[in-house]
């Protein structure tokens, strides 16, 4: 029976929204949704949402701290993407803690292996690609330029060769699982109790943090780290993995993932259009992923480190702030590897060879783009739906 | 229900505690394909996906998610009959 008085009513309404919110997991496709939205916010407010410059900037970080570069790189804490990263990664950890799920996860020491070459081959692809799967693949796409198809394709052929690869492994370098025996509770302070209290303190640390930003004249670093802040909820509560739509088909078949990114970059695309097509962002901006070689060669690469470290640059943040372990490794193998093979590549002029960032549009206009760009999305997904009944590219 | 999970018991149980996405589910596709129909898989995982992904696969081809429970120790106990 519900409670009459206002507070009673009140408290009883704020106890519902907490459960969903925090206790269940949200849909897959509403996460689709909001992210299309977090991106086309982030568009607006700067410029198209991307990753991997973020870890490379850490990269950048420890050749110049090392001594190995006297290039002084930009304090990260000012570094746009860096903030987007730490809002998403600091909204995972506090959407953790609020729902009880943080925990220091150890995992198997040829995981932590696996972890470290995922990193490497996403830093090397990204740096290839000219973005991670969200600025060189989902970004790209929505933005129109053509790279993010090529990396699209790559990561398909990535996936294939990584599932491939976990499969040989499973059959002759079987892991041991590992179980951390929990500690007696006798006299043990039961953390659990205060985890949602501390991720409900993060929370209102990053608004704060966006009001000292703007304080510094830097409210679009404030808008950043709240943007990214978002994007991290949205992503740990519906554990939204960018790739589960590369892996799952040629795995189990499933198309869900399928369709919810495709359906997520139509909407992104289309709120892209309408920004572009209006001036109201520059017509090319974010539109520099080298077509085709760096595109498709950085997708392979990125797409078989994805399925090594099982997370994306975006997963591997959030999962990060759950309390992987192993993602750890990922991270800091992704920030040094993608500095290393961005320089290598500028030094050696590889980087020209690569190709260039062609805009869909300045080809075959928007008239033609346009329905170019659903085309494909709409292709993706029904060759997905029929693998998902008739498993023709389910190879396990 | 809590109860009739409690009491399920399994003819193969697989530990995957400490390994993540996509090892539990890949490792318990391996193993269903050489079960006999009728007979029920424990998949013990401590990987919060697996709570989601577990579930969504073991209705599928012809098998049948029975269901999961929390153990107080901080894993999970999924169940599912090979269809």
């Amino acid at each position: 029976m519900g409670s009459e008085t206002f507070c009673g009513s009140i408290k009883e309404e704020l106890n519902k929204a907490y459960s969903g919110f925090f206790k269940e997991n949200w849909p897959t496709w509403l996460a689709g949704i909001l992210i299309a939205f977090m991106a086309l916010m982030i568009f607006l407010w700067s410029s198209p949402w991307g990753i991997a410059a973020g870890y490379r900037n850490l990269g950048d970080w420890f050749f110049f701290l090392t001594g190995a570069s006297c290039i002084k790189p930009v304090a990260p804490l000012l570094h746009p993407v860096v903030i987007v990263n730490l809002g998403l990664f600091l909204g995972a950890l506090a959407s953790a803690l609020i729902s009880n799920q943080f925990k220091i996860r150890r995992a198997p020491a040829m995981e932590y292996l696996k972890g470290l070459a995922g990193g490497i081959f996403m830093g090397a692809g990204a740096a290839l690609a000219g973005g991670c799967n969200v600025g060189g693949f989902y970004s790209a796409i929505g933005v129109f330029s053509i790279g993010g198809f090529a990396m699209m394709i790559g990561l398909g052929i990535g996936a294939y060769l990584g599932l491939k690869y976990l499969l040989w492994e499973m059959e002759h370098l079987p892991q041991k699982a590992v179980f951390q025996q929990p500690e007696s509770q006798k006299d043990k302070f039961d953390w659990s109790i205060i985890q949602p209290y501390l991720g409900g303190l993060i929370l209102l640390l990053i608004v704060a943090g966006f009001y000292i930003y703007s304080f510094l004249d830097k409210t679009e670093l404030g808008g950043l780290l709240f943007f990214g802040l978002l994007i991290g909820l949205i992503m740990h509560r519906s554990r939204f993995c960018f790739v589960r739509a590369f892996r799952c088909p040629l795995m189990t078949g499933e198309s869900e993932m399928v369709w919810v990114v495709a359906m997520s970059l139509m909407i992104y695309g289309f709120g892209s259009a309408v920004i572009k097509w209006n001036y109201l962002q520059p017509d090319t901006m974010g539109v520099y992923h080298p077509f085709w070689i760096g595109s498709l060669t950085g997708g392979v690469i990125f797409g078989i480190g994805m399925l090594l470290a099982g997370g994306c640059a975006s997963s591997t943040l959030w999962r990060l702030g759950e309390g992987h372990t192993k993602l750890a490794v990922t991270f800091i193998a992704f920030a040094i590897t993608n500095s290393l093979v961005l320089s290598l590549l500028k030094k050696s002029g590889l980087i020209d060879k690569l190709g260039t960032g062609i805009f869909l549009p300045d080809i075959v206009s928007w008239y033609i783009a346009v329905p170019f760009f659903v085309l494909i999305l709409i292709g993706w997904v029904f060759i997905a739906l029929w693998n998902e009944k008739s498993e023709k590219f389910v190879i396990f | 229900m809590t109860t009739d999970i409690e009491n399920i018991k399994a003819d193969e149980i697989l530990d995957t505690r400490g390994l993540t996405c996509p090892m539990p589910l890949l490792k318990t596709k391996k193993i269903l394909k050489v079960m006999n129909a009728g007979a029920v898989l424990e998949i013990i995982g401590s990987d919060p996906g697996s709570k989601k992904d577990l579930p969504e696969f073991g209705n599928k081809q012809g098998n049948q998610f029975l269901g999961m429970l929390d153990d107080p120790a901080g894993y999970t106990r999924f169940f599912i009959k090979r269809g």
